[in-house]
């Protein structure tokens, strides 16, 4: 099974899609332009929580726009992102709001021939709106007599009311969590909080839609997922999905922005079959940031222990601050318990989340669905019970982690599965080494202006939702792999790819199985048309799940090639294999006892094409049966400057177990950028709103404090570092990276800023003006004689 | 708001386009077709649109398509072809500077300004130069070692 002799995987190679990158070439969805194209352009609401009292739109209708408003779309609500069942599905979307519940809710939309003119007359449009009170809080939403800002939501396709603003709860119990604690010895606890901040992904969202002579849509779409964003537009428009087709874009980076159907899609199809021309609409930058967010979370956190270090039980209490519509709220409860049960052996668990609704941006998927925000309280947690124990915070976690043949059920209570590698103990050892953990000293022998502390997160994100039962997540891929006339191979996959080199990794899967040189293989464009369907790029799937797919395809399309050889060759199928040959660029079909009888991939597929009339080609779905940890460490040593409160990075120790590495420089650079996201996360970007409802960034990104090139530590320092596994269930042994990547970095600032002043923070973002603050109280506490 | 005539020389080639006086460099160019000059957030925040307006690089949304007339405009796709790639263009793609790509055109001409006046940047050189840009894929890191290997190229070939 393991079989570690690559000749593409693991190689750095230039990336197929460099060149179109760098020469300024490669198509966005914002860059995609048809003949007789309009502008699209929304009227947003300058309120955050308002009634619509009367719209008109003859202003913007005489000056020759296409206008739509509530009345004119389908009186469906959806919910943009389909990956659960209809069971675990809340939907309160409508395509333009019925009810204004966040500011920038887009209210009418308008198309004209030029930009200018769309602006012009979306300004033309008179809204007149009724103030309600604004609710920014989900504790002040939750209590009773507060605003509603639903009365009902369809949940499947039924009706349900909302009571307190609260969309969906979740309880989880197992074991005996009285019991545990009666049994333990010593305890931590603690409440959380993590802010609702923005994605910024560089390439705004966009659409682009035309409208068919058959009454068919093509839509060109900033998404994740070309087939949810289907289904979605076929449920709301009513159009057969046979008539409608997404296409595959490159994408500017999502980090979650683009997990669902985006609420400018369907605006965009609803202006181009009213306008009967092609319509494209992007949003402002502003516009984006009212768009998604991460979710805020606010969760009391208490761990039992035994004295010898070994976990017994937790408890925990989560509010998620949804914002004004829920977007996959539920399975969000599920995963927040997921994450934290999977970090560490907890056998007794009593957890309860509640997400509410608040006049914010909506919450969605952002780099680690929650995770980053569980690993922060436990990741801290387990650092208090190491100092409270005496212990040494890696040997607590060792005792702890839940690793090689252990469950695991990080994607929500009905994803489980076991784990089948695991190279923690090889990351814990490289990183202490290499940050040199065994020389960190306790804070009280700190002193002085700059005070430097080391800090570990541990962490982890599962690779794919999959699992060997069905449960609340649907998750599965799929692929097209053909040989063509030359010998060359297209992969066609719905697989998107948001810059992280999944089409990169899949064609490099696909090379290695089928021994084609890796220029002859390539992941052609793809439309909902032409591929089976994916569920998404999330979940740190891609190179696991949709790779997954490629490789079991490329298998079948093996085996069809032994058959079709051995009949042109008269041997058994069975004695035949396949190698490289770099010289003649070819895979080469041979009989290993027979050394003169072979011949290439070529030679076959132009037989075949001349003599036997067939393409050599397979396609199939592929649902993976597992959900495997990525598991990443990150130890950070830290600077923190006592008169200005900044922190500065000094130098880190990034490691991951992601099985077969297949991109080697893709694989660091994903360590790199969720240190930067991560860095971002734990010290300063917030995206905040006043008690009015109104986002005080205004959308410009260096209010929300997007981090840059000087935060970013010299590559030198950066240490970056893979574990030696391999991944049974993975295509050739390769789990994911991506979100895990990202999830356990604020721990590690947090509990490195700890390190370094003794002060420990419990809500991000860590700001200079919060150290200040916690660093004068405690001087304070120190003259007073507290301690 | 009456249109009027400006002459662009945009990578070599001439432009004639009547624009009105309030429209910016950056629509200007993308409507001509330039789409390698990406719109991050025109607010001058994130560097993604910069090109060289006679020389110099600036952030195309930043200025009024007016003010560039008669001007000569130089934009990522204009430094280098598949074929013929400028070795920054070569270096980000192979020192996996490039993640989603939406902001390595900017990036690209960033780094060329920085190098066309100092051919041996020092690391803090290369962040001063680059710190307009934003890029959220990568963390910057390789970015940064991308630029030192096409100053190192570029030394030794004496291209650029
Ligand atoms: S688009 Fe010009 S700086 Fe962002
Ligand atoms: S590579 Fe995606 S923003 Fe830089």
């Amino acid at each position: 099974m393991e079989n570690k002799n690559f000749q593409v995987v693991g190689q750095i190679t230039p990336r197929k899609d460099g060149v179109a990158r760098v020469t300024g070439q490669e198509k966005y969805t914002v860059d995609t332009t048809l003949p007789r194209m309009l502008y699209g352009r929304t009227v947003c609401s300058p309120y955050a929580h308002a009634r619509i009292k009367s719209v008109d739109t003859s202003a913007a209708e005489a000056m020759g726009a296409v206008v739509l408003t509530f009345k004119d779309i389908p009186p469906i609500r959806y919910n943009e992102r389909i990956i659960t069942v209809e069971w675990a599905l809340h939907k309160d979307h409508y395509i333009l709001a019925d009810k204004v519940r966040r500011m920038g809710e887009p209210v009418v939309a308008v198309a004209a021939e030029t930009e200018e003119l769309a602006e012009k007359a979306a300004r033309a449009v008179k809204v007149e709106y009724e103030p309600l009170p604004v609710l920014i809080d989900p504790r002040e939403a939750m209590k009773p007599g507060a605003a509603p800002l639903y009365d009902t939501v369809m949940y499947g396709d039924k009706e349900i009311k909302i009571e307190n603003n609260i969309a969906c709860t979740r309880e989880v119990i197992e074991g005996d969590v009285d019991k545990a604690f009666a049994e333990s010895d010593v305890f931590v606890e603690g409440t959380f909080k993590t802010h609702k901040i923005y994605h910024a992904q560089m390439e705004p969202k966009s659409v682009l839609c035309r409208p068919e002579p058959d009454g068919g849509i093509t839509v060109w779409a900033t998404t994740q997922s070309i087939h949810n964003t289907r289904i979605v537009l076929g449920q709301i428009f009513d159009i057969p999905l046979s008539k409608i087709n997404v296409k595959r874009m490159a994408v500017g980076g999502t980090f979650g922005s683009s997990i669902q159907m985006n609420s400018v899609v369907p605006i965009g199809v609803a202006l181009a079959l009213k306008a009967r021309r092609p319509v494209r609409l992007t949003l402002t930058r502003e516009e984006d940031m009212h768009d998604h967010g991460r979710f805020g979370t606010d969760a009391h956190i208490k761990i039992g222990a035994k004295k010898d270090g070994t976990l017994t039980g937790v408890e925990m209490e989560m509010i998620a601050d949804l914002g004004a519509h829920i977007i996959q709220g539920y399975s969000f409860l599920g995963v927040s318990i997921g994450w934290v049960v999977s970090l560490y052996r907890l056998p007794n668990v009593r957890y309860k989340g509640v997400g509410v609704y608040t006049n914010k941006a909506p919450g969605c998927a952002m780099q680690g669905y929650g995770n980053p925000q569980a690993t922060l309280a436990v990741e801290s947690l387990l650092d208090e019970l190491a100092e409270k124990l005496g212990m040494d915070p890696l040997e607590l976690r060792l005792k702890n982690y839940v690793g090689l043949g252990m469950t695991f059920w990080g994607q929500g209570p009905m994803v489980r599965s076991i784990v089948w590698s695991d190279g923690v103990p090889e990351l814990l050892g490289k990183g202490q080494e290499l940050i040199g953990w065994d020389k960190r000293e306790s804070p009280d022998t700190k002193s002085g202006r700059f005070r430097r502390g080391i800090g570990l997160g541990r962490g982890f994100h599962t690779t794919s939702a999959g699992a060997p039962q069905p449960g609340d997540v649907i998750d599965f891929s799929g692929a097209l792999v053909k040989v063509n006339q030359d010998g060359s191979v297209d992969v066609v996959t719905a697989m998107v790819d948001h810059g992280g080199g999944t089409w990169e990794a899949i064609a490099k899967l696909v090379a290695e199985t089928l021994c084609v040189p890796l220029d002859k293989v390539n992941v052609v464009p793809s439309d909902t048309f032409s591929t089976v369907y994916d569920v998404c790029t999330h979940a740190t799937r891609g190179t696991y799940a949709g790779g997954g797919a490629a490789v079991k395809v490329a298998e079948q399309v093996k085996k069809e090639i032994f058959e079709t050889a051995a009949h042109y060759m008269n041997v058994q199928p069975d004695a035949l294999k396949l190698r490289m040959d770099h010289e003649q660029g070819q895979a080469v079909i041979y009989v290993p006892s027979i050394p003169d009888r072979k011949m290439t991939l070529k030679q076959l597929a132009s037989r075949t094409w001349s003599e036997s009339w067939k393409t050599i080609a397979a396609v199939d779905s592929y649902r993976p049966t597992n959900c495997p940890p990525a598991y990443v460490t990150i130890f950070l040593e830290i600077e923190v400057d006592t008169w200005t409160g900044t922190v500065r990075t000094l130098r880190t120790a990034l490691g991951v177990d992601c099985g077969t590495v297949v991109n080697p420089d893709g694989a660091i650079g994903q360590l790199e950028g969720g240190l930067s996201r991560g860095l971002g996360m734990a010290l300063y970007e917030d995206n905040e709103w006043n008690d009015q409802g109104q986002l005080l960034s205004k959308g410009y990104w260096v209010d929300a404090k997007t981090p840059g090139i000087m935060e970013t530590p010299a590559l030198q320092d950066l240490n970056t570092h893979f574990a030696d596994t391999y991944e049974p269930t993975g295509p050739l042994g390769a789990k994911g990276i991506g979100e895990a990547a990202l999830n356990p970095v604020p721990a590690a600032y947090a509990n490195a800023i700890y390190n370094a002043i003794g002060i420990r923070f419990y809500e991000l973002p860590i700001t200079p003006e919060k150290i200040l603050g916690a660093l004068m109280e405690q001087e304070n506490m120190v003259k007073e004689g507290v301690h | 708001m009456k249109p009027q005539m400006i002459t662009l020389h945009i990578n070599g080639r001439t432009h004639y386009v009547a624009l009105n006086p309030n429209q910016t460099l950056l629509v200007a160019l993308r409507d001509l077709g330039y789409t390698d000059v990406k719109c991050g957030c025109e607010k001058g925040d994130c560097g993604a649109c910069a090109v060289f307006l006679n020389g110099v690089a600036v952030n195309s949304c930043l200025v009024l398509a007016g003010q560039a007339d008669e001007g000569e405009i130089l934009t990522a796709a204009g430094l280098g072809t598949s074929e013929h790639p400028h070795p920054l263009q070569t270096a980000f793609s192979d020192a996996g500077a490039i993640q989603c790509g939406y902001c390595t055109p900017g990036m690209i001409v960033s780094a060329k300004a920085l190098l066309d006046h100092k051919p041996h940047p020092t690391d803090t050189e290369i962040r001063d130069a680059i710190s307009g840009n934003l890029c959220r894929c990568t963390g910057y890191a390789q970015i940064i070692q991308a630029v030192q290997s096409a100053a190192e190229k570029m030394d030794a070939g004496g291209e650029g």
